[in-house]
């Protein structure tokens, strides 16, 4: 079994009209045995940059403290929040570094930039970054992601019909996933706020 | 020294889907045949007509697959010439499994979809993996793109799916123009993100009236 396949992941990200919505499944494997069902994946950088880390599960926690350290750093000498682009170079080129001694994980970036543009990218273990308009997908779903969210994605959604899309979109394709599921989380960012909805799906 | 067992086999892609209806089942594949980052034709079927109820789609090594259904077209002539009859889509789906796992340990590198009437005239569809093990199902996808197009089928189809327990006799209640419809959608989602999935889209529709096929184009790149 591959090493991104150890622990088990779904990561999705979503643009709507001025919103964006990032998810993510709540299983924590080791290999075949379920070790935890509420497991986070998908991290707050600010209240408007958010982070989905798929793959293996220790080195998406390492990153993420490393991310809100550089981030933290940032604020005090910026004393302002980090536009998502160039979060995104701040990601890339904290893989990069690892070239030859990855960390294991694929990062799914989304955010609100500026005039409230929605923003989301991923990248490879490496770093090489894929901007997209539309959605990124990650994790060990990631190719039914892939069918499921061309299939249902439309462009400029509403927040409402966009989190039923992504919601529809994550639980269809874990389902066909025996290394994730265990229910969603999905996370739905506007300009004015942010909603939180944990999924209930079929718990296998 | 690694074992070069695999030099045998080749894969040249492609998806097919089937989905059985109340009356009615639509078998579908692309059309694309592939070797590695190559095209090799842009109009090759992968669905073999084996009885008037019954056909089979089936993407995997080509080579194999001529043999498969060449194979099973004469066992259907036979079962024609001893019985006086044709050869029922549940009856068939015994015979390809059968046929599968009888090469058990050199396999047809053929992934297969088998859709048709059953004898009430309900529609069926059966799928199988490589060695013959296989399941009646109310719909199924294989090949390069089954990976993204299950998961949508699972949602769209309203119809019980091959994952929920207790097994269920499931055909969808959607009408048979919906379906081909459907079916549409999904190849052309497979085609945006698969290689191996493009070119055109042949549907073959089993009704009580008989067999309609119809040619769809997808994008070429």
């Amino acid at each position: 079994m591959s090493i991104f396949e150890y622990n088990g992941s779904a990561v999705v990200a979503m643009v709507g009209k001025n919103c964006f919505a990032i998810a993510s499944d709540r299983r924590l494997g080791v290999q075949l045995q379920t070790v935890a069902t509420d497991f986070q994946r998908v991290f707050k950088i600010h209240d408007r940059l958010y982070i989905g880390l798929s793959g293996l599960a220790t080195d998406a926690q390492t990153l993420y403290q490393r991310l809100v350290f550089r981030h933290k750093l940032y604020q005090l000498r910026e004393e302002r929040d980090m536009k998502p682009q160039t979060f995104a170079s701040l990601v890339s080129a904290l893989l990069y570094e690892k070239r030859f001694g990855p960390y294991f994980c694929q990062p799914v970036i989304a955010g609100l930039g500026d005039n409230d543009e929605p923003f989301i990218c991923t990248m490879d273990c490496l770093g090489a970054k894929e901007l997209a308009k539309d959605f990124v997908v990650s994790g060990t779903a990631s190719e039914s992601l892939y069918g499921a969210c061309e299939s249902m994605y439309k462009p400029s959604m509403e927040p409402e019909e966009l989190f039923e899309t992504i919601s529809q979109a994550l639980l269809a394709s874990v389902d066909r996933d025996c290394l994730s599921g265990w229910g969603g989380y999905v996370l739905l960012v506007t300009p004015t706020e942010v909603q939180e909805r944990v999924l209930k799906g079929r718990m296998d | 020294m690694s074992r070069r067992g695999d030099w045998v086999y080749e894969n040249n892609g492609g998806t097919c889907v089937a989905i059985a209806g109340a009356d009615y089942c639509v078998v579908a594949a692309d059309t694309r045949l592939s070797v590695g980052y190559s095209i090799l034709t842009r109009d090759h079927s992968k669905i073999c007509e084996l009885a008037d109820k019954c056909v089979l789609a089936s993407s995997g090594f080509q080579g194999d697959i001529k043999a498969l259904h060449k194979n099973l077209a004469a066992r259907e002539l036979l079962y024609q010439h001893q019985h006086n009859k044709r050869m029922s889509c549940p009856a068939m789906a015994q015979l390809l499994s059968n046929t599968l796992y009888y090469k058990r340990f050199f396999p047809y590198y053929a992934f297969n979809v088998l859709g048709g009437l059953d004898s009430e005239g309900k529609g069926c569809v059966f799928t199988y993996d490589a060695v013959g093990s296989y399941e009646r199902t109310g719909f199924s996808a294989q090949g390069t793109g089954s990976t993204l197009i299950m998961p949508v089928l699972d949602n769209q189809l309203k119809s019980p799916s091959p994952l929920l327990l207790p097994a269920r006799d499931a055909v969808t209640p959607l009408s048979e123009s919906e379906a081909v419809d459907l079916v549409k959608d999904v190849f052309a989602s497979a085609t945006e993100r698969d290689i191996y999935t493009g070119d055109k889209l042949e549907i073959v529709v089993i009704n009580k009236a008989g067999t309609k096929r119809e040619y769809i184009d997808l994008r070429k790149d």
